[in-house]
């Protein structure tokens, strides 16, 4: 069985800051992570490869490389190797683009890695910083399999998938015949976590770098200048809060402390 | 009547949020010059068709959708398919909900145009671009795009909006008819259960007690409770609570894929404050955090910070407010 893993290397919204002269997201400053639930799809992957063997490669598009480390990390989880396509020019300016580019790359890694295609192509639900959740469900209309979103679990018998899924207040169990196209968010599993000696030792593992224009089949001509989506601002939400930490000897003196404040304050009464 | 063309089209499966979708549909058809149609679909098309006319819509399209088996969102896909090709519009609105998101990105796909996710606010520009506001970086920021081409397609955030108010008058209302053939689904469905709910409505708290990843066992939440009762609150929960164990129901979730609160005061403990739980307490008035990490990203969007054990200090919080209580 091959497995194709979607994962986005982001900035970690946790650590950004907004610029204080502009208001802007300060991109310098910030760290730099694989999407969580991106974490959840490599993780999905990589137990349905335990139990049916396989392999297991990720893609990444990507306009800047990522740090080297977490890279190194993706590999040191168990990946066979990682395909970064490179879109310098920013030709993927949205999920549209972003699905298509992918839906190509897919073909063409498969070609490269000499299968047939993919049984599973896994993505995170969404990425944590655009958050806009349409890259999955868009990559299997693309590929024309079927799509299974916000899987919580996964069964694998033979060829049938069986999944339960959490959509609104209703818990589902769906299945399908593989190829198929599944979306994993944070109540799959727990991502595992690689050592520091497992990530240093990941570097004998492939990375393997492609142009855009090396994608089979893929004419970036025929996106539409017309039918766009583009940014004309950014502006930060500045936190309204006050950030004060509370102390004191023990947990009764921290209480009466955090009480007082409460009270001193007018926010609560007691 | 023909069916106008080139107007908005409004598509949920929850009829909650097609009202909610009616009011931003109708604003941005004052502004375009153009109708609001209304995809009535499901076993209750009729109802939801009544509804949508009594709310405003300028048009419904009724569905009678031949379905094989009982289908999912492969087969609001086809009916939204056919919806669209019925009325052509120049923009259509869905609902940021887990299903909508989904529905939205496939049928942009096989059209080929981009989509604006879960947008807090919408307007036609000057030159007829679709002009949203979203957050991003977790609710850090918010940015503002604006969607060229044809159709345009957004879905809005749910609950930011009112619905649309029934006006009860006899506005015409074209109502098309249109049957949608569905094929055999490829994801079949084998069973489908409510989860759990409770009787509590968190978005309405004055106070909250949030437990988090913190909370070791089930039984713990007992200790949550009791404060919350002393305080005249009500237990809510972070993601891992209400999904990667059920510990409580999910409609106490708080966060982007859960509700958005607005209490007086909000105390999370245990919660490390992940952007998919922040985002949903940012209306909070006063927000307190206990929580043994010093590196948790909760303290920075709190107002008090206690880095400290949860197991002590709660049931200190307990001792005191019991104290308050009988004096």
């Amino acid at each position: 069985m091959n497995i194709l893993v979607c994962i986005k290397f982001i900035v970690d919204p946790n650590q950004l800051q907004a610029d204080e002269a502009t208001g802007k997201p300060d991109f310098q400053r910030a760290s730099y992570r694989i999407n969580n639930w991106d974490e959840q799809a490599i993780e999905a992957a990589l137990q349905l490869a335990a139990q049916h063997g396989g392999k297991v490669v990720a893609i990444s598009l990507i306009k800047t490389p990522p740090p080297k480390e977490l890279i190194l990390t993706a590999l040191a989880m168990g990946l066979d190797s990682v395909y970064l396509v490179k879109d310098e020019a920013g030709l993927a300016a949205d999920a549209f683009r972003i699905a298509s580019v992918l839906a190509a790359a897919a073909g063409t890694i498969a070609e490269r890695e000499s299968i047939d295609g993919w049984d599973v192509v896994l993505c995170g639900e969404a990425s944590v910083d655009d958050y806009n959740g349409q890259v999955g469900p868009r990559l299997g209309t693309a590929l024309d399999l079927p799509i299974i979103t916000y899987a919580t679990r996964l069964d694998l018998s033979g060829n049938r998938l069986t999944a339960d899924r959490a959509v609104e207040e209703r818990l589902e169990t769906v299945e399908t015949d593989l190829p198929a196209l599944i979306t994993v968010g944070m109540e799959i599993n727990d991502p595992r976590r690689p050592t520091v000696i497992q990530i240093m030792g990941a570097g004998g593992k492939p990375t393997v770098e492609l142009d855009i224009s090396e994608l089979n089949g893929f004419d970036g001509s025929v996106f539409s200048a017309e039918a766009s989506i583009r940014d004309i601002e950014i502006a930060a939400q500045p936190s309204i809060r006050k950030q004060q930490v509370v102390e004191g000897d023990s947990p009764a003196e921290i209480v009466e402390e955090l009480l007082n404040r409460l009270g001193a304050a007018g926010e609560v009464a007691f | 009547m023909a069916m106008q063309q080139g107007g908005i089209l409004v598509f949920s499966e929850d009829p909650g949020v097609i009202g909610e979708l009616l009011t931003v549909g109708r604003e941005l058809g004052g502004q375009a010059g153009t109708g609001v149609t209304v995809v009535a679909s499901g076993e209750d098309a009729g109802e939801r068709a009544e509804e949508a006319r009594a709310r405003g819509a300028d048009g419904v399209l009724l569905v009678h959708a031949e379905a094989p088996v009982q289908n999912g969102v492969e087969a609001d896909v086809e009916v939204l398919r056919e919806a669209i090709r019925t009325a052509t519009p120049k923009v259509i609105l869905l609902g940021a909900t887990s299903v909508g998101l989904e529905l939205a990105a496939r049928v942009a796909q096989e059209i080929g145009v981009p989509c604006a996710s879960d947008c807090m606010s919408l307007r036609i520009d000057a030159d007829g671009g679709l002009e949203v506001e979203r957050r991003v970086y977790g609710g850090r920021f918010i940015v503002r795009q604006v969607i060229s081409g044809t159709p345009k397609i957004a879905t809005v955030q749910p609950k930011r909006f009112a619905m649309a108010e029934k006006i009860n008058n006899d506005l015409s209302c074209d109502v098309t008819e249109i049957t949608v053939k569905i094929g055999t689904p490829r994801v079949h469905l084998v069973s489908v259960s409510e989860r759990a709910r409770s009787q509590v409505d968190i978005t309405k708290a004055d106070v909250i007690i949030a437990a988090g990843r913190g909370i070791k066992r089930i039984e713990d939440l007992e200790m949550m409770e009791k404060l919350a009762n002393l305080l005249e609150g009500v237990v809510a929960g972070s993601r891992p609570l209400t999904g990667d164990v059920d510990w409580l129901p999910v409609d106490r979730r708080i966060g982007l894929s859960g509700q958005t609160v607005k209490p007086n005061l909000y105390i999370a403990c245990g919660i490390s404050g992940q952007i998919e739980h922040i985002v949903g307490i940012k209306d909070s008035r006063t927000v307190v955090a206990i929580n043994n990490d010093p590196k948790a990203p909760i303290h920075m969007e709190s107002d008090y910070s206690i880095i400290g054990d949860l197991y002590e200090i709660v049931p200190a919080l307990i001792a005191a407010c019991e104290r308050t209580h009988t004096q």
